[in-house]
This record gives C-alpha cells, sequence and structure tokens, in this order.
C-alpha cells in the first residue's frame, strides 16, 4: 500500500486526464453490458409482474397458445376433484388511439368466480350505481377501468368509452374503477375487465376462451394437480403454472439477448485493449521508475504487483462508473425494446421502471475488475522483467522487442491455424464458438506486426502528401507500435462490430426486400387491428363472402396466424388456402418439391415450415412434426422449407381445414386481396370502408403500408444495434485520444525541436492530426478485414443459434465508405485536443524534456 | 546585430525567480561571443530569449533591426526560422530520420523542393565532414558525428545568428575541440555572428568576446584580440 502511495499515487495526479480516458474504456464496456441486460431484464420483469398481477391467486393456467380452446374444456376443468375455482379468460392487447397512452391490456372474465382468484378492490363512490359487480358485469356493456387510467385520460366512472368491436363501434359504460396498486397496476395501469362473453364479442373469439385461470382446494399438491389436469386434457392443451408464460417471453427476447451479449462482449474486448495499451506505455514510461525502485530493492513480484493493483483499481473504479451509465443506458433504451417486442410479438408488457438486478451489477462488476487484471497483466509482467541496468539508461523506451513481437506472431499464426481447423471441424457449437473467438485473438495478436507493415506502406504516401509532417507521423507510429497497437486494435474492433452488424443489416433487408417482392404481393390487406402483429381481434371466415362481393376484388386468401407453443418456445402457425397461396406467391423453396409438396399440403398430408424454423429446430423435411392443439396431438410431416422471414421463431404453413379441425377455430386475422386487372387501390379500399368499416372493426391496409411496416420493424431492430455501435465508437475515439495524448507526452522533446528549427504551430499541428488519421486508418485497414471474418461468423451465428435466418454474405461496401470519413473523421478530431496541447506547451520545457 | 536593452526574465513558481534582471548588450554582426557563469546565472536563459524560443518579462530584444517584443508565437518562429540556428548540447535530432532529412527539416519547414532541399543538406554534411554518412541515422553515429549532423543542421539556412547551448558539454575533449574548430570555421567562412554558451573556460577564452553573468546580472563583457 505504501508502494501505491508514493509510487502511483503521484503519477496518477500528474497524468489525471490520461488516467481518466484509460477508465473510460471499463466504464463504457461495463456500461454497454448493464445497459443492455437491464434493459432486457426490466423488460421482462415487466412482463411477468403483468402477469404475476393478473394470476392473482391463480396456481394454474389452462392455455393453447394464441389459438384459444373451445368453451366446454372449463367444464372438463371445473370436473376435476383437486380445483377449487376454474374461471375463463380472455386476455387481448388493443390500441386505445390516445395520444400518449399506448395500448390497453383487457381481460375478459366471469366475475362470478374470478373474484375468488383476483382482487378488483374498486373504488365505492355514490356514483357507482351498482355495488354487486357480479350484477353490474352482468350487463354487456360494462367496463372495469384502473383509477390510473381514468385519471391519466379523464374518464370518470358512469362515462362513457366508445370501442370498435368485431361487431363495428360499440360504447361501455365504466361501472367500476380500480384503486391504485394490486391487479389495477399490471400493465402501468391500462387495465381494462369486462365481461368474458362481452369480450368474445368485442375481439370476435366465438366460443372460444384464451385461458382457465385455477385455484386448487386448499393443501392441494400443485404438481400432481397439474399432471391429472394434463391428463385429463390430453397433450394439445398446456396447464402450467402463471409463470412459465414468463419463459415463453423469455424465448422471444433471447434473440435480443443474445446480440445483447455480443456487443457487451465486443465492448468489453475494447476497454481491455484500451487498458492495455496504457499500462503498457505506462510502464515504458516509469522504467526509469521501476529501475530505482529495483536498485532500491524492490522484488519483482511487488513491481508486478503494483501494477496489477493498479489496474484492478482502475478496474474497480471504471466498473463502479460503468455500473451507474449503464443503469442510465438501460432507462434510455427500455421503453424501446418494450415497444419494439410489443410491435414485433403484440405482447402485453410496459417496462416504465428499470431496476438493476444485484446478481447482474455483481456479475458486471466481476467483468470489469477482471478485464482490467487481464489486460494489466502482460504489462505487469513486463515492469517486473525490467532491467535496472538498462532501465536506467536514456534509450529508445518505446521500442517493442524483437522476441515479443516473434512471440505474438507465432501466437496468432498458431490461433488462426486452429480457428481455421475449427471451422472444418464440424457444427459443434464449441468448434464454432472456439474458432470464432480464435480468429478474433489471432488478428488482435497480429495488430502490433500489422501497424509496423501498415506504417511502412503508408509512410511514402504520407511523406508525399506532406514531407516533415507525414514522415514524422508515420515514423511516430513505427517507432511505437506499442503505443499505438492497443488503440488500432480497438478501433479496429469497432469497426469489425459496425461490419458485422452494417452486413447483417444488409443482408437482412435486401432478403426481407426480395421476399417480400415474392410472398407479400397482394395488393390490399384487410385486418382486424391496426398493425398485423396484433392478433386480438378476429373476422369470422364467413366474413371473407362478404368482402368478395366488393367490386375491383378478384381473388382474397384467408389467413389465420397465431402462436403456438411448439417444444417450449413459441412459434407461428399460418393457416391458410395452401394451394390458392402457391398459385400467387413464388417463395424460394430450400428442400422440397415446389409441383407436389403445396398440393399435398391442401390435402391435409402435411405442413410446409420456413427456413428459420428448420434451422433453429433442426428439423428437415420428411421429419414428422408433433403439434399441440387443443383436440389433441397433431403428428403431421414437413413437406418442404422454405424462405420466410414472417416470424423470427419460425413458421409453420399448413392448409385452413386442417387447422379448423384441431383447433377448432374458424376465425381470420388477415384478408390478403388481389385487385382485378385496372382496378384502383385506393377505390376499392374506400369502397370496402364504406361498406363494412361501420358495422365491423375493419382496416384497410395497401401492400405499400404493410412493407413499410416490416421494413420498421426491421430497421427498429437494427436501431437498437445502432445504439450499440455508437457507443463502440465512443470508446474507440477515446482510445485515440488516449494514444495522442500519450504520444505527444513521449514525444515532447522530438516536437520541442520541430519547432525550434522552425516549425510553425500549423505545421506541428498537422503533424498530429496526420498521426491520428494514421492511427484512424490502421485501424479501418484491420477493421475492414476483421471485419469481414466477424460477418462471417455473425452471419453463422443469426442461423445456427439467433433467428435461423440463412443469410447470404455480402459485405456492406457502402457501410464500409460510410465509415471511411466517420472514423477519419472521428480520429481527427482526437487529434485536435492533443495537438493543441503540444503548441501550447513551453519550447525551452519542451527541449529539457527526457 | 543584437541589441539587449534592460533585457528582464521573472520565472513564477513557488517562490519567484529573477533569471536576468537589466542585461543591456550590444552584440555587433559577424561577432563571435562566448557566454559564461556559474549554474543558475541566467546564460541559457538569455540564450533562449534571443532565440526566441521564450520571452522575456521585460525589456527588448531587437535583433537584425527587428524588435522581438510584441510578435506572436508564429511571427517569432518565421525570425527563428530565417535568422537564428540552434546547436544543442544534446544535439535534439530526431532520431528516425537519417542525416540528411535531419538538416534537410527546417528546409523543408520553409517549403522548399525536395531536391533543392536535398542537396543543401548534402552541401552542409560535405561542409561539416559527413559527406558519406547521409543516410544513417543518429543511432548510427558517434557523439560527434550527431553534433556535427546538428551543426549542418542549425545551418541549413545559413542564417545570420548561430546560437550554441554548450555544443562540446555532451563530448570527450578531443571531439569538443574539433567541434569548437567547426563552429570556429564556420563563423569565419560564413561571416556568422555566433553566441556561444559554455562552462568550459578555455572554450570561452578562445572567442575573441567572453560575458560573464551572475545572478542574472552581465559582471564582466572582456573583448580580446581573436585567438585560435
Amino acid at each position: 500500500m505504501m508502494l501505491l502511495r508514493l509510487i502511483t499515487w503521484p503519477y496518477v495526479r500528474k497524468h489525471m486526464l490520461r488516467c481518466l480516458l484509460t477508465t473510460a474504456g471499463i466504464v463504457l464496456g461495463v456500461a454497454v453490458f448493464v445497459g443492455m441486460h437491464t434493459a432486457n431484464q426490466s423488460v421482462l420483469y415487466a412482463f411477468n409482474q403483468t402477469v404475476d398481477k393478473i394470476a392473482g391467486s391463480t396456481q394454474l393456467q389452462v392455455t393453447a397458445g394464441e389459438t384459444g380452446f373451445p368453451e366446454e374444456v372449463l367444464e372438463r376443468v371445473q370436473s376435476q376433484p383437486d380445483v377449487e375455482v376454474a374461471v375463463p379468460v380472455i386476455e387481448a392487447s388493443v390500441q386505445t388511439g390516445l395520444q400518449g397512452q399506448g395500448n390497453l391490456l383487457v381481460l375478459g372474465v366471469d366475475m362470478t368466480g374470478d373474484r375468488s382468484l383476483r382482487d378488483y378492490d374498486l373504488n365505492s363512490t355514490e356514483d357507482a350505481t351498482i355495488d354487486d359487480p357480479l350484477v353490474f358485469l352482468a350487463q354487456p356493456d360494462s367496463i372495469i377501468l384502473s383509477e390510473q387510467f381514468c385519471q391519466r385520460t379523464g374518464l370518470q366512472m358512469n362515462g362513457k368509452l366508445t370501442m370498435q368491436t368485431m361487431a363495428g363501434p360499440k360504447q361501455f359504460t365504466i361501472r367500476g374503477v380500480m384503486k391504485s396498486g394490486g391487479l389495477a397496476s399490471a400493465f402501468g395501469g391500462n387495465l381494462a375487465v369486462m365481461d368474458i362473453y362481452a369480450a368474445q364479442m368485442v375481439f370476435g373469439r366465438g366460443r372460444q376462451f384464451d385461458r382457465v385461470d385455477i385455484a386448487l382446494h386448499r393443501g392441494a399438491d400443485v404438481n400432481a394437480a397439474r399432471a391429472r389436469l394434463q391428463t385429463l386434457l390430453g397433450p394439445g392443451l398446456q396447464v402450467d403454472p402463471p409463470s412459465s408464460r414468463g419463459q415463453q417471453f423469455e424465448a422471444m427476447a433471447q434473440i435480443y439477448s443474445m446480440s445483447a451479449n455480443i456487443t457487451s462482449l465486443f465492448a468489453l474486448f475494447i476497454g481491455l485493449f484500451l487498458i492495455y495499451n496504457t499500462f503498457s506505455i505506462a510502464v515504458t514510461q516509469r522504467r526509469s521508475e521501476i529501475g530505482i525502485l529495483r536498485a532500491l530493492g524492490a522484488t519483482q513480484g511487488q513491481i508486478k504487483r503494483l501494477f496489477l493493483i493498479e489496474s484492478g483499481i482502475a478496474g474497480l473504479f471504471g466498473s463502479l462508473l460503468g455500473l451507474g451509465l449503464g443503469v442510465l443506458i438501460a432507462r434510455g433504451i427500455a421503453g424501446y425494446i418494450s415497444s419494439y417486442l410489443g410491435e414485433m410479438y403484440g405482447v402485453a408488457q410496459r417496462a416504465e421502471e428499470v431496476s438493476a438486478d444485484p446478481r447482474l451489477l455483481g456479475i458486471a462488476l466481476f467483468l470489469g475488475v477482471a478485464t482490467s487484471l487481464i489486460a494489466g497483466w502482460i504489462p505487469a509482467r513486463s515492469a517486473a522483467g525490467v532491467d535496472p541496468v538498462k532501465a536506467l539508461q536514456k534509450g529508445r523506451a518505446q521500442v517493442m522487442s524483437e522476441g515479443e513481437n516473434r512471440a505474438r506472431k507465432i501466437a496468432a499464426l498458431v490461433m488462426l491455424g486452429l480457428g481455421i481447423a475449427c471451422v472444418f471441424a464440424g457444427h459443434k457449437p464449441l468448434f464454432f464458438y472456439s474458432g470464432y473467438m480464435l480468429s478474433v485473438l489471432a488478428v488482435l495478436l497480429l495488430t502490433p506486426a500489422l501497424c509496423i507493415w501498415l506504417s511502412r506502406l503508408l509512410r511514402p504516401l504520407m511523406k508525399w502528401m506532406r514531407p516533415v509532417e507525414g514522415a514524422l507521423a508515420a515514423d511516430s507510429l513505427l517507432q511505437a507500435p506499442r503505443r499505438t497497437s492497443g488503440t488500432v486494435a480497438a478501433l479496429a474492433l469497432s469497426v469489425a462490430l459496425v461490419i458485422g452488424l452494417g452486413g447483417i443489416a444488409k443482408s437482412s433487408f435486401e432478403m426481407i426486400r426480395e421476399w417480400m417482392d415474392t410472398a407479400l404481393n397482394p395488393d390490399l390487406f384487410v385486418t382486424s387491428s391496426e398493425s398485423i402483429t396484433q392478433r386480438s381481434f378476429r373476422f369470422p371466415y364467413e366474413f371473407g363472402d362478404e368482402l368478395r362481393q366488393v367490386e375491383g376484388i378478384e381473388e382474397l386468401q384467408a389467413v389465420r396466424t397465431a402462436r403456438i407453443v411448439y417444444q417450449g418456445t413459441p412459434v407461428m402457425l399460418v393457416s391458410t388456402n395452401v394451394e390458392s397461396i402457391a398459385n400467387r406467391v413464388n417463395m424460394k423453396v430450400i428442400e422440397g418439391d415446389r409441383e407436389t409438396m403445396y398440393r399435398q399440403v391442401s390435402r391435409g398430408e402435411g405442413v410446409v415450415i420456413s427456413d428459420n424454423f428448420a434451422l433453429l429446430r433442426r428439423v428437415n423435411t420428411g421429419d414428422m412434426l408433433e403439434l399441440l392443439s387443443p383436440t389433441g396431438l397433431l403428428r403431421t410431416k414437413v413437406l418442404g422449407v422454405v424462405a420466410d422471414f414472417s416470424d423470427q421463431q419460425g413458421t409453420i404453413m399448413m392448409d385452413r381445414e386442417l387447422y379448423r379441425r384441431y383447433w377448432k377455430d374458424d376465425t381470420v386475422n388477415v384478408f390478403r386481396a388481389y385487385l382485378k386487372p385496372g382496378a384502383s387501390q385506393s377505390d376499392v379500399r374506400q369502397r370496402l370502408l364504406d361498406r363494412f368499416g361501420a358495422k365491423t372493426r375493419l382496416f384497410v391496409l395497401t401492400n405499400g403500408e404493410i412493407r413499410a411496416f416490416i421494413l420498421k420493424i426491421t430497421e427498429q431492430w437494427f436501431g437498437l444495434t445502432y445504439v450499440q455501435i455508437f457507443v463502440a465508437v465512443l470508446v474507440a475515439i477515446l482510445g485515440i485520444v488516449n494514444t495522442l495524448t500519450v504520444s505527444i507526452a513521449d514525444r515532447k522533446r522530438e516536437l520541442g525541436v520541430l519547432q525550434a528549427v522552425g516549425a510553425l504551430r500549423n505545421q506541428v499541428r498537422h503533424t498530429i492530426w496526420m498521426e491520428a488519421l494514421a492511427i484512424g486508418a490502421l485501424g479501418l485497414m484491420i477493421g475492414f478485414a476483421l471485419g469481414a471474418v466477424h460477418l462471417y461468423y455473425i452471419l453463422e451465428i443469426t442461423k445456427r443459434d439467433i433467428a435461423g435466418m440463412r443469410l447470404e454474405y455480402r459485405y456492406p461496401i457502402g457501410i464500409a465508405l460510410t465509415l471511411l470519413p466517420v472514423m477519419l473523421g472521428a480520429a481527427l478530431l482526437s487529434g485536435a485536443g492533443p495537438a493543441e496541447s503540444a503548441v501550447r506547451g513551453s519550447l525551452v520545457e519542451a527541449l529539457e524534456y527526457e | 546585430m543584437i541589441l539587449i536593452t534592460h533585457l528582464q526574465k521573472l520565472f513564477d513558481g513557488k517562490s519567484r525567480v529573477r533569471a536576468l534582471d537589466d542585461v543591456n548588450l550590444h552584440i555587433r554582426k559577424g561577432e563571435m561571443v562566448s557566454l559564461v557563469g556559474p549554474s543558475g546565472s541566467g546564460k541559457s536563459t538569455l540564450l533562449n530569449l534571443i532565440g526566441t524560443l521564450d520571452k522575456p518579462t521585460g525589456g527588448e530584444i531587437t535583433l537584425d533591426g527587428q524588435r522581438l517584443s510584441g510578435l506572436t508565437d508564429d511571427q517569432l518562429t518565421q525570425v527563428r526560422r530565417d535568422k537564428i540556428g540552434f546547436i544543442f548540447q544534446f544535439f535534439n535530432l530526431l532520431p528516425s530520420l537519417s542525416c540528411e532529412e535531419n538538416v534537410s527539416l527546417p528546409l523543408h519547414l520553409r517549403g522548399w523542393g525536395r531536391k533543392q532541399a536535398r542537396d543543401r543538406a548534402i552541401e552542409l554534411l560535405d561542409l561539416v565532414g559527413l559527406g558519406k554518412r547521409v543516410e544513417h541515422l543518429p543511432d548510427e553515429l558517434s557523439g560527434g558525428e550527431r553534433q556535427r549532423v546538428a551543426i549542418a543542421r542549425a545551418l541549413s539556412v545559413y542564417p545570420p545568428v548561430l546560437l550554441a547551448d554548450e555544443p562540446t558539454g555532451n563530448l570527450d575533449t578531443t571531439t569538443g575541440a574539433d567541434i569548437l574548430g567547426l563552429v570556429r570555421d564556420v563563423h569565419e567562412r560564413l561571416g556568422a555572428t555566433v553566441l556561444l554558451v559554455t562552462h568550459d573556460r578555455s572554450v570561452a577564452e578562445s572567442c575573441p568576446r567572453t560575458i560573464t553573468l551572475r545572478d542574472g546580472h552581465v559582471v564582466d563583457d572582456t573583448v580580446r584580440a581573436a585567438s585560435r
């Protein structure tokens, strides 16, 4: 500790700015990790909170994915001796249409039994015309709202609320207001309760329920009761505790978690290189200090510990700041993720409060300190190995030893070899991810050597541009690869991250566009909700017959989409007239015979699955799928695999008749309408709205609007990644500032000589700027190469572990070209401060500096 | 050539140090002057002020008819690059540049063309006896050779004033004598005004004029017949 006080503290005080910049690397690395995961957890927590509050004292729930099940299931459940209360529920999220209010979660319940499961805790006011909820809910136009929602919207007891139902606009009377807290606080208070039969009508559910909530007799064994109920109801209906819904939601958010993990890892990696860089520089700058300590009797172990403790303290300090910043970042993006998941999956959750999980914070703290210690290990070891005699001599402290350089190159080549071997070794995750890590590490280890080679290549160009400033800037890089390579590595990692994500974005957008061109080609889409991802409201199938009567429509395809649970994960089930679809769309067939497979599907002999379903669930043509339906297990054959981007979790396409038979569901979400040649899109749309708008809930979206919506969702997804890119680039800029600050301190005398022999201030500035530009250029060059490798792996990860999407390798040249001015501009900007400090100092002091 | 009137330089630190106080000097064109005095007497400070590396707290320096007070940093640099050549005790060569590049550095800074600058650098390296070592790096030269390169660099534009701060202080006696001979030779052949800071009495006495400083004051100014 005494050494810390006597040796470290004065150094920190003298180089405060540099120390802060070093710590900033870890701050941002930890902040990205905490921010991304806290935001994700908060959304998940919000979902679980909503589930918990709505569940009340429910112990078990009977569900069948999104498809619902016939009413008779309720009687079978109620007949079980373990069951004390079993009540039906319809749960739907609807847009309020009120500015700033978002969605309203509507619960359709049977109040007769429901009050024993959920406490409605109503306000009793003089206006309450009916004290007994049982009576008022018997009136089908009754609705209960939360106090919070009423306060926000100005609605009052006995007030009227108009909702677009499947039977046209209906006016509801507010006959109850739930006090704040408990059930009323679910979904941020945006909660409405209505009678179950009214809900069936409002949402077009026919005689189906979404769920049955169950409370068991006191003392009943939940697991045993669950098993008995499952046996009674068969495999098509799931009997689970309410908490299992969280697990399904988690599966949907997993894609985002994976992406957050990769970015966090990169951010920490970048931080690692910044710390390594600064500590390496510190060791070389403090060689004479180390030499004196060694001459005075300090052991190698003491020197090593001193530097390791320093890096540990920097890591701890940076991590603590990173935790705080991470929570702030989480606050900023939780709402964004929440709305994205809401829009993408139509799931009810509102992440209004961000609370950090102590375990996550602990992991982040550990990662930050560990990263810092790892980064400090090599510099600490080289500090311990300093020869006291040589250290006390003046000399070229920054020159990297040839032995060290050779060792790095050998290690890098071995890693590269192993990385390549892993590519051919097989598809097991161990080989794959090891190959990924080894390839990245190989490039990073080669960075110092690459810096020297590339600087030599750049020198003539820089000298040609500016004979003195260019040559000096290039020489500065050549003389001190250790000073530069850490920053170049950090910069290269940032560039690679951008190239990887940019490549995925480019490939995704292009393939989604191609898919939309072939699969989403109807002129109009008639939907029951504003958004095609919302499936709360449904049309009866027969409604299609009325739509077909409208002038200008040539063909109409009824589509029912619903999320079902396949092997614990929610996947999309699409039922339609497959043959009719096959005639109109030309989706890319990955497996199967296009001529026969659709015909077989339309005969109910099997299903076609999306490419991502096949990849994620490891299913191929000819395999048998076991699908859980309310009427039992459906074993069906996979007849083909097509490229389809409808859902990130995968899609199963089956014929409508087969679906109806097993799911007892005859409703429709979307009607795809093809117009007759010459018919005007806007005219037909208007005709549809004029004819049906008043009597049913209906939205008519044009092909362009649907495409724009899908592109918006895709952009929203990449929007998250762009935030991550911004943070990573920020870290890299900090690295350049750090390096140049050190470089100027190192070259104080050289810059002084330059001015003493007649260099104007601008000429000194140009030297620093050119050095900054060169660092930027080196980072870009290595980053572009590393990005090419990273893109390959990230595409593979997307295919095998994230979304199962077989995206083509398309190097994002446009993004690379955009990065050129952005990164070089950032480098130049980073050089501005150090350049000014170089010309502002005292010349006399600079010439005396050693 | 160099007129100094009431020159004052104060350094502010924990306590204020009066490095130069009311110094008045007149050095004529073509003179070779040695500046001596104990450590802390202010000789290097005076050299830095004349060389425009530092600014005085008070008083005035007029160099070749041009008053230095009130000039901006860039204007002072212009004066330095056109009129002054520096020779440092520790050579201050840029280690990554060859001898030729080090010597041509000031010329490039003045915007000279590559060939023109290289020709001049080789001419000067020939002059200091290093015509065969133009492509060598400073690390590959002995101390005396490095100082010769530094002298060649100082002469790159044939400045009218040559300022040397302990040019032999880092060299052995024989090499020091060689370098001093070279400086004197340059002074005689090019007619430059030379101001030389030294601790070495014999070096000082080899100059026709010696100015002695103590505690920031000129305490002696001796002019003697030119000697070798």
